[in-house]
Parts: C-alpha cells; sequence; structure tokens
C-alpha cells in the first residue's frame, strides 16, 4: 500500500511540474491521476500539517473566507497551506496538496485551509477530521449537480465528524441548524445590517423551520433568508453568537465593525463582512490574537474576481465574479449605489463549473438596474449564454437598443473600452467562473502600468 | 382589456428561475397594452378561481412540495370546475406532477396528487438534467398560428415549430391514453426518458418538464396562453405580433448548440 502512496505523490507531482512548464495553469488534473492511483492520498497529505486542517464551505464566500483567514494566520506568523478557487473538489484537493508536499512527502505549512464544495465534504471527512469546519451559508447554487438546496444541507450535516469544531452563520438558518444539539459550535453574524429591513420579497429558501417544517418568523431580514429568526412551533430560533459584529458602516472603500474594538476590511458588499466575520470566528477558535486578526483583515488583497480592480489604458474597470442570484443581487445593490454613469459588460458560460442551467439569471433581480437605465451607458452581454442574458434584460425593463450581444470576448473588452466618456465613469465586467479566467488574461494583457499580477481591492 | 394572473406558492414553488414565467405573460401583456394584475396567492390565502384568468404553478423541493398538496387540496374540486370552464394553467416540473393522481415514491408508497388530470408519476433512479428541445404535435401548431391576428410576417412568433428549455427532476411521468403530450422530444429525456414525449397539453391547462424559464424562449406559447385567456373572457380579436428579435435568438441559439448532440 505504502508503495503506491509513493507512487501517487510522485506521478502526481511529476505531472504537474510538466504541466507548469508547458505553461497550463491547473491543479486538479494531477490531482486526477495521484486519486486513481491511491484514492486515500489526502488522508497521508494532510496528516504532515501540524496545526490540522480548516475546512471552508457553503454556497458563496469559500474563497474570500479562505483567502480572509490566510491572510490572518499569515499575519499571525503561520505557514498557510491552501487551495485555489475552484480547485475544491477531491480532484483539486489533492492538486493543491500536491504542490504543498515535497517529493519527500513532507508538508510545506503549518495549517491545511481548504476551501471544499459542499457535496465534496463528505468525500473528504471520511479521508481526515478537519479541526474546523467552517460553514458560510447555504443558497441556490448549481442545482443541476446536486438536485435540492435540502440535499446539499442535510449532506453537509451528515458528513461533519463529532471531533470537528464548527464554525457557523447564525444568521442563515439553514447553516445554524447544523449545529443543533452539539456543543462544540462557535457561532457569528450580526445584529443589524445597514440594509437590514423587516419585510422582504427577495426569493425565500429555507426560510422554513429544519426541525419542525413550520415558516419561520423573522423580525429583521438582513439579505436572502439571512436575519434574525425564530420558528413559533419549536425551540429553533436565531443562536446567540460567540463573534458578533455591531456599528457597521459600509463606505466606498471598504466595511468598518466593532466588536469588542474597531475593525476593518478593504471591500465592499454585506456578503464580505460575513466572509470576515467568518474568518474572524475561525481564527478566534486557532487561538490567534485579535491584534493578529486586525491586522490581517486590514491588508488583505482581493483574489481574482473578487470586486477586482483594473487600470486599463484609459479608463479602470472592476471585474466580479456572479455565479448565483444572491451574490448577483449583492452585485446590483452595490451598482445601484454608484452615482456614476455605469457600463457593464456581462458574459454567462452554461459549462460544468458555471452550472448547466443558467434559468438563476430569472432570479436576479435586473428589474433594480433597469429602473436606472438612463444612467446606464453601455449594457454588452457575452459568454455561451449570451442571448439568454439579452433575453432576461429585454424582460427586465431594458429598451432592446441598449441592449448588445458579442459573443466574442476579445471584441467585447475591445467595444466595451471603446466607447467615449468611459474614463469619467465606473466600469465593471461581471463574468460567471468559466469566463472569469479568459477575461481576466485578457485584462492583465491590456493593464497599463505595473506588469505586477496582483489585484487591487477597492 | 385586463387579465388576472395568479402565481401559486411563490414563496413555496421558486425554483430554477420559474418566476420568469410569470415577468414574460406579464411584459407580453404590457407591450400589447393589456392591464396586468399579478396576485401572488400562498399557503392559505383566499384564492378565487372564478376571478383569475391564468394560473402559474412551478416546482418546488420535496418537503415544500409535500406541503402545499394538502393546502390545494382541499380547493381541488373548484379548481376542476374552473378548468373544466376553461381556466388558463401553466404547470412546470413539480407542479405538473402534482396535476396527476399520483406520485409513487421509491419505496412504491403512493403520493396521491390533484388527481385533476389522468397521469401519474414515478419516482425514477437518476435525475433526468440538461437541455431538451421538443418538436411541437401539429395540434399545438395549429393552435398557436390561429391564435395571431396576421398571417406571419418577418420575426413572429409563428415561426417555431419546437419548444426549447432546461429538464432537472428524477420523476418520470406518464399520460393516460386520453391525454395529448405538447410534443415529441428532439434532445433530452421529457415526460419518462422513455417514450419520447414531453409534457400534456388538455383543455386550457399545460403541463411541462421544461425550466429555461419555459416561456421567456418559447413566446409562441407565452402568446397563446395569454390569447387563451382572452378568449374565455370573450375577447375574440385575435393577438397582434410583437418584435421577437431577441427571443428568436435565444431559441434558436439551444437549438443550434444542443440539437443533433
Amino acid at each position: 500500500m505504502k508503495v503506491y502512496f509513493w507512487l501517487a505523490l510522485w506521478s502526481g507531482k511529476i505531472v504537474s511540474l510538466i504541466m507548469k512548464v508547458l505553461g497550463k495553469r491547473g491543479t486538479t488534473f494531477p490531482g486526477v491521476i495521484a486519486c486513481k492511483i491511491y484514492p486515500e492520498i489526502i488522508k497521508f497529505l494532510a496528516l504532515s500539517f501540524k496545526e490540522g486542517t480548516v475546512i471552508i464551505t457553503g454556497t458563496n464566500g469559500k474563497t474570500t473566507t479562505n483567502n480572509l483567514l490566510a491572510s490572518i494566520l499569515d499575519t499571525a506568523g503561520l505557514k498557510v497551506a491552501f487551495n485555489r478557487e475552484g480547485a475544491n473538489m477531491l480532484t483539486g484537493i489533492t492538486g493543491a496538496l500536491l504542490q504543498n508536499t515535497s517529493f519527500s512527502g513532507k508538508g510545506k505549512g503549518d495549517i491545511l485551509l481548504l476551501e471544499v464544495d459542499e457535496a465534496t465534504v463528505p468525500g473528504l471527512c471520511a479521508q481526515l477530521t478537519p479541526r474546523l469546519a467552517v460553514v458560510t451559508n447555504f443558497f441556490r447554487d448549481q442545482l443541476d449537480r446536486y438536485g435540492e438546496l435540502d440535499t446539499t444541507v442535510n449532506l453537509v450535516k451528515e458528513a461533519l465528524p463529532s471531533d470537528t469544531e464548527l464554525i457557523l452563520n447564525a444568521d442563515d438558518p439553514l447553516v445554524a441548524q447544523i449545529g443543533a444539539g452539539k456543543t462544540a459550535v462557535y457561532y457569528y453574524g450580526v445584529q443589524s445590517l445597514p440594509s437590514s429591513k423587516e419585510e422582504s420579497d427577495e426569493t425565500r429558501e429555507g426560510r422554513y423551520c429544519a426541525i419542525c417544517g413550520q415558516e419561520l418568523f423573522y423580525t429583521l431580514f438582513h439579505y436572502g433568508q439571512l436575519g434574525i429568526y425564530k420558528c413559533n412551533f419549536c425551540d429553533f430560533k436565531r443562536p446567540d453568537s460567540y463573534i458578533e459584529a455591531v456599528e457597521i458602516v459600509q463606505g466606498e472603500q471598504g466595511i468598518s465593525f466593532w466588536v469588542g474594538e474597531e475593525y476593518s476590511i478593504p471591500l465592499i458588499g454585506s456578503y464580505n463582512l460575513y466572509n470576515a466575520l467568518a474568518a474572524f470566528c475561525a481564527a478566534d477558535r486557532l487561538g490567534i490574537s485579535r491584534e493578529n486578526i486586525r491586522l490581517g483583515l486590514v491588508k488583505f488583497v482581493s483574489d481574482a474576481g473578487r470586486m477586482e480592480r483594473f487600470s486599463l489604458l484609459g479608463y479602470d474597470l472592476t471585474l466580479t465574479l456572479v455565479k448565483n442570484p444572491t451574490g448577483f443581487n449583492q452585485v446590483i445593490q452595490t451598482l445601484a449605489e454608484i452615482d456614476k454613469p455605469l457600463h457593464l459588460l456581462i458574459a454567462i458560460n452554461d459549462l460544468a463549473a458555471d452550472g448547466r442551467d443558467i434559468s438563476w439569471l430569472w432570479d436576479v433581480d435586473f428589474e433594480i438596474l433597469a429602473a436606472k437605465q438612463d444612467d446606464i451607458r453601455q449594457l454588452l452581454c457575452s459568454g455561451l449564454r449570451a442571448e439568454d442574458m439579452a433575453l432576461r434584460l429585454k424582460y427586465a425593463g431594458f429598451a432592446e437598443d441598449k441592449i448588445v450581444i458579442e459573443h466574442s470576448l476579445p471584441k467585447a473588452v475591445e467595444r466595451f473600452g471603446r466607447y467615449p466618456g468611459i474614463d469619467r465613469d465606473a466600469a465593471f465586467i461581471l463574468p460567471t467562473y468559466t469566463v472569469l479566467f479568459p477575461l481576466r488574461d485578457i485584462l492583465v494583457a491590456k493593464r497599463t502600468s505595473d506588469t505586477e499580477v496582483k489585484g487591487e481591492s477597492i | 382589456m385586463k387579465l388576472t394572473i395568479y402565481h401559486l406558492y411563490p414563496d413555496l414553488l421558486d425554483l430554477y428561475g420559474d418566476r420568469g414565467n410569470v415577468l414574460a405573460l406579464a411584459a407580453r401583456c404590457r407591450w400589447r397594452e393589456i392591464d396586468v394584475d399579478i396576485r401572488r396567492v400562498s399557503l392559505g390565502d383566499p384564492l378565487d378561481f372564478s376571478e383569475s384568468d391564468i394560473l402559474v404553478l412551478g416546482g418546488g423541493s420535496d418537503r415544500e412540495q409535500s406541503i402545499l398538496v394538502e393546502d390545494l387540496s382541499s380547493r381541488g374540486t373548484e379548481l376542476t370546475d374552473a378548468i373544466e370552464d376553461g381556466l388558463v394553467l401553466l404547470t412546470i416540473c413539480g407542479g405538473y406532477q402534482l396535476l396527476g393522481q399520483y406520485y409513487q415514491t421509491g419505496e412504491g408508497k403512493k403520493i396521491p396528487g390533484l388527481g385533476i388530470l389522468d397521469l401519474y408519476t414515478v419516482a425514477g433512479d437518476k435525475r433526468l438534467i440538461g437541455n431538451v428541445i421538443v418538436e411541437m404535435k401539429q395540434e399545438l401548431k395549429r393552435a398557436i398560428s390561429s391564435n395571431y391576428s396576421q398571417i406571419s410576417n418577418q420575426n413572429s412568433s409563428q415561426e417555431f415549430d419546437t419548444l426549447v428549455g432546461f429538464e432537472n427532476h428524477s420523476g418520470k411521468t406518464y399520460l393516460g391514453p386520453n391525454l395529448k403530450p405538447l410534443g415529441k422530444v428532439l434532445r433530452g429525456y421529457g415526460n419518462n426518458g422513455e417514450d419520447g414525449m414531453e409534457g400534456v397539453r388538455y383543455k386550457n391547462v399545460y403541463g411541462t418538464y421544461l425550466h429555461g424559464p419555459f416561456l421567456p424562449k418559447n413566446p409562441h406559447i407565452t402568446d397563446l396562453l395569454i390569447g387563451l385567456a382572452l378568449q374565455r373572457r370573450g375577447n375574440v380579436s385575435k393577438m397582434p405580433h410583437l418584435v421577437n428579435n431577441m427571443e428568436i435568438a435565444a431559441h434558436k441559439a439551444i437549438i443550434t448548440r444542443f440539437a443533433n448532440r
């Protein structure tokens, strides 16, 4: 058996070296090879990280939470190994582990941070018992892959080992229920956001009590099904949180909040506050000091596609990944608050990593954008599903002649940038996952000043 | 002129963007200067079928669906009467299954449906997922063309011979001998992945597994539902055509990419 382990490790590492030489991106393929040779390879590779493994799962915010936590741990002087966004199924995780393991089988780091696809949690937890498991939220995402939301939640709930300490979002009832009846659970949340409302007409998946099935009663909605809730028929309610943010101020450059003292993150959007609180709570449970948490959050540099800003010839633009209704709605909320004319390029693909079913576009509130269409100078649709996107915008109320379809990404970016006056306005490109990297390559090639491939967060 | 659209259980049955169907109906009414009143009806809300012109019932997760069978069953007789009277009803996926006699679970348990149509559904062991293209039955095509006021000019909805959408179900639905499907599956699984049929049509009731959502990319069906509802209110004038460039582009894009694959 041991022979196969080494064979798997070395084959995987050699394949990734070859891929590197050939200039190919991707950690999944070496992982596929290694998993084929020795399916339990993760178990052994993970053992060599002395501070253990932290897994981060949930629908939205896995990557940002993972990166925020990495930034905090790095500040605290720990050497962190982690997987890149998207490489979050077993083969991708194996690939990342291969990169972080020497030929002699030693882990190149003190602690392992893994963002894990929801459906992969059972497979991963069969091989290792994480020290901490962070669950961010559950929204409708890629239903075609998993069937239904309930199935996904139960899958995660049942797979988490009893020895794993849980870091859970108190404000999302779908997440909070995972901690019901368990002891080693630490919740994070907020009492109220500046945008919280007493009523909500957003789609309301998960607004039913997971224990008894009755409709939950909300005193406040933050967004989606997140809020202050309780069940009137059993004793399920929003749990008290261990890390609770108050006095939240959302500015143009970032968010500040208080947890005993003041903290800030250089990210906008309420969802990023939750990501920060999840990382905060996890770091605290790993024994990191508040000072290191504060510094780690402040100096965070956003990763590809997370409101990443590009300075191109003559204008600036922001690239933001969109992948499900909740995430897209938050981006739209952010756009609606911008006090300048807007230029938008939306690129929708329907490959496996995007979700084959693009019907979720109809759960996004483009009507909010259509209401301010006089301030929208350009509205370009690209990607394999450009026509679907265009049609959605038409039915949201946009004038048909305002909507332009351009399948070719380079041409779409070219046309986008040529618009007179774009330098004085706000320009956003919103791609789904498989369009993100091709688009990013185009933008990086066009970048003017620095040659550094580093995103500047806004 | 005014039509009242009842969106049934939008809070429970809101999977896969099916609210897009209501948006499509409303928009195409508005573009023809027909007033629309959209009413969201949830559990226990009063529901007067005689006031309603079009009823839309989508699909939900299993748990949510079982909650509403109970609620709808209490309104079953009135619904049956309204359907016989020509009420226009669009049901998608779970809502479509619900019209039938029963849903047989994997363990062989039969969960009763509303029993309105002679069809039943059996839980399958795999999920039927993917893009679907359906060739419409002749009768459906005839109904569509007689719905419009003038002979086809270019870019009209009359050009369509197909339905397109995205299916995602594990239930396999079988129609009784007297029920007609919407058409024949050219790509995808359809009702059950066995007999090559998709959907059902009975009086003014339409059932389908197609999400996408269904109506925006199939404007000929949207117009037909609106036309049928108007006729039921005694409005005999035919529907004017709308400009459909974008709808046709989105419909054709599916066919170009997924036919013959």
